[in-house]
């Protein structure tokens, strides 16, 4: 190696090095200090690193806050969304990938249209149709939002795995006997399950991360999700950031799982547009 | 509607072709709209209704409390914001907030792909936790940067003041100077990993045939760059580039949860004056005009990027 290429390697750790501590360190900071005492995060006492390692920001969460209420309920908003867009979505990409009819192209423009939709543009519309159907302040009328929400992208993503399925396969378990709908359960979906997975984690990082329509449909402290529930606790306590702090730690904690282990599909969920 | 199956087997007689006939029968010209009815039926409730009647109500003088007193207004929201200096003052935040984040997020997420890219030890470690931004929900985000950028009690006011470069506490957020770039700033802190994620995909897919060609024929570090990476990672670039100001005009989140469009409207883009026509004045017609100003333009930013991911695949449908 010559004393160039050397430089070259060491500069390219430099630039690791500052990328982690920009990208990595401020997280890395709020995990640490939601594991400070009051006197530590005030900064009354000067620390880096806490002191002693002070669990009660996190027992106060669960204990004194509603947090686990919010924790539920999103919990319950994102399995419902994740099982029935899912479902849908299979159904649905199946057909694209497998038929092609009139009318094909325009939908997936549109598909992909939708994953562009300003947010604030459907908030007043589907404030109108939750007040209607009475599913203002309801999880259900958040979820069935969710659900449509998460649509597209799913059935774009379910489209691409089906296209890359041989359809001979199916044809021969149609040959065998299967019916149609038994062919596209048993043998298209198995190879196209990394998809599914990846459209699943959508949903779930999606119900996570939403705010402007929990926000807005939701007023009720018991119907709130995560997003609006940790973020009303900043007005409430104006101080008490380790709490706070705490909070947003456990909230991140299923999402980093997810993609932990969906590692591989990254860069398709990056290309799908997940963005929420 | 006609239909036809994908065609996957080459033209002509082959044991594949034969095969394909019991499918065909099987299929009537419905069953596609059978499996695609669920997702319709939800497309147009949720999404195809609403739109329209976003229009609808654009052109209509409506509030919340009282659904019996629409009436319509013909364009008359339209010349109220139209009208309006704070939307313009809105719009041209929407215009700065765009083109700051688009360019910021392209140039280091460039640099960050490059960098997770290299045959470097810890390669896997390094690309799993330098996206953490991205992953992380927008709330804790937000909660976060609160308080490291707190007056008070905020770890980066406490080390401006305790080194003696400020005297009192900067009030990054609540200052109208400073309020702007500021959010700027941690907008591309979160989504400059996404963008290099895209990148990186595009990276990858380069041969390293044409690295070895192009250093064969003396090409440095930067002849590399200009002539075998960028003219290899095209299609990812408009990719990113069309996703990221996309997002980045609809992003509320980004603005909200940090200052609300404030202070004195120094924040304020067209997505939260939108919102807060809506929801805080309770001008359902102007917020609708606003969306759907905001909306016409997304939608051409969207088709320019379908026909670019689709141009990619070779019009494969």
């Amino acid at each position: 190696m010559t004393t160039q290429r050397r430089l070259g390697r060491l500069g390219l750790y430099g630039g690791m090095l500052v990328a982690l501590v920009v990208f990595v360190g401020p997280f890395l900071y709020a995990v640490l200090s939601s594991l400070k005492q009051p006197s530590e995060l005030n900064g009354v006492v000067k620390s880096f690193l806490p002191g002693t390692l002070y669990t009660e920001n996190y027992t106060n969460l669960f204990r004194t806050s509603n947090f686990p209420v919010y924790l539920v309920n999103s919990l319950v908003v994102a399995v419902v969304t994740t099982a029935l867009s899912l479902l849908i979505a299979i159904l649905a990409g199946y057909a694209l990938a497998r038929f092609k009819f009139a009318g094909n192209r325009l939908l997936l423009l549109s598909v992909v249209n939708m994953q562009m939709f300003p947010a604030v543009l459907m908030a007043v519309p589907l404030y109108k149709i939750l007040r209607e159907l009475d599913m203002l302040n309801s999880r259900t009328g958040l979820t069935i939002v969710y659900v449509t929400l998460a649509l597209p992208f799913c059935i774009w993503m379910m489209r691409n795995y089906f296209l890359t399925v041989p359809i001979e396969v199916e044809e021969a378990a149609l040959i065998d006997g299967c019916n149609m709908f038994t062919a596209l359960w048993r043998v298209a979906l198995p190879p196209a399950l990394p998809g599914a997975a990846a459209a699943g984690a959508f949903c779930v990082v999606n119900v996570w991360d939403e705010f402007l329509y929990a926000n807005t449909f939701i007023d009720s402290d018991e119907n709130r999700t995560l997003s609006v529930g940790l973020n009303s606790l900043i007005g409430q306590y104006t101080t008490d950031w380790g709490q706070l702090l705490a909070g947003g730690v456990v909230m991140t904690i299923p999402v980093v799982i997810i993609f932990a282990f969906l590692q591989r599909y990254l860069t398709q969920i990056a290309g799908g547009g997940v963005k929420g | 509607m006609t239909l036809t199956e994908v065609k996957h087997t080459p033209a002509g007689p082959s044991p594949a072709a034969a095969s394909v006939r019991p499918l065909r029968q099987r299929l009537t010209a419905l069953s596609p709209f059978l499996y695609l009815l669920p997702a319709l039926l939800a497309l147009a409730g949720i999404l195809g209704y609403p739109v329209l009647d976003a229009m609808w109500t654009s052109l209509k003088h409506s509030v919340p409390t009282d659904p019996s007193a629409d009436r319509f207004t013909g364009l008359a929201n339209y010349r109220a914001i139209f009208g309006n200096g704070a939307f313009w003052t809105a719009l041209g935040h929407t215009g700065l907030w765009a083109l700051a984040n688009l360019v910021l997020q392209l140039t280091l997420g460039f640099g960050l792909a490059l960098l997770m890219h290299q045959k470097l030890a810890g390669r896997a470690l390094f690309r799993s936790v330098v996206i953490i931004p991205w992953v992380v929900p927008s709330v804790v985000v937000a909660v976060i940067w609160r308080y490291l950028l707190d007056p008070t009690s905020g770890p980066l006011n406490q080390f401006l003041m305790s080194t003696g470069l400020t005297q009192e506490p900067v009030l990054w957020l609540a200052n109208q100077a400073t309020a702007m770039p500021v959010v700027i700033l941690l907008s591309v802190w979160k989504w400059t990993p996404f963008v290099a994620v895209i990148l990186l995909a595009g990276l990858q897919a380069i041969p390293e045939e044409l690295h070895e060609a192009a250093m064969i024929d003396g090409a440095g570090l930067w002849g590399r760059l200009l002539h075998v990476v960028i003219p290899g990672i095209r299609t990812s670039l408009t990719l990113a580039s069309l996703l990221t100001v996309g997002y980045s005009v609809n992003n509320f989140n980004g603005i909200w949860l940090f200052t609300q469009g404030g202070p004195i409207g120094a924040t304020e883009t067209l997505t939260t004056f939108a919102y807060r026509k809506a929801f805080t004045e309770f001008d359902f017609g102007s917020a609708a005009a606003v969306a759907v100003v905001l909306f016409a333009g997304l939608f051409i930013v969207s088709t320019a990027y379908f026909f670019s991911v689709e141009g990619r695949k070779g019009r494969k449908l």
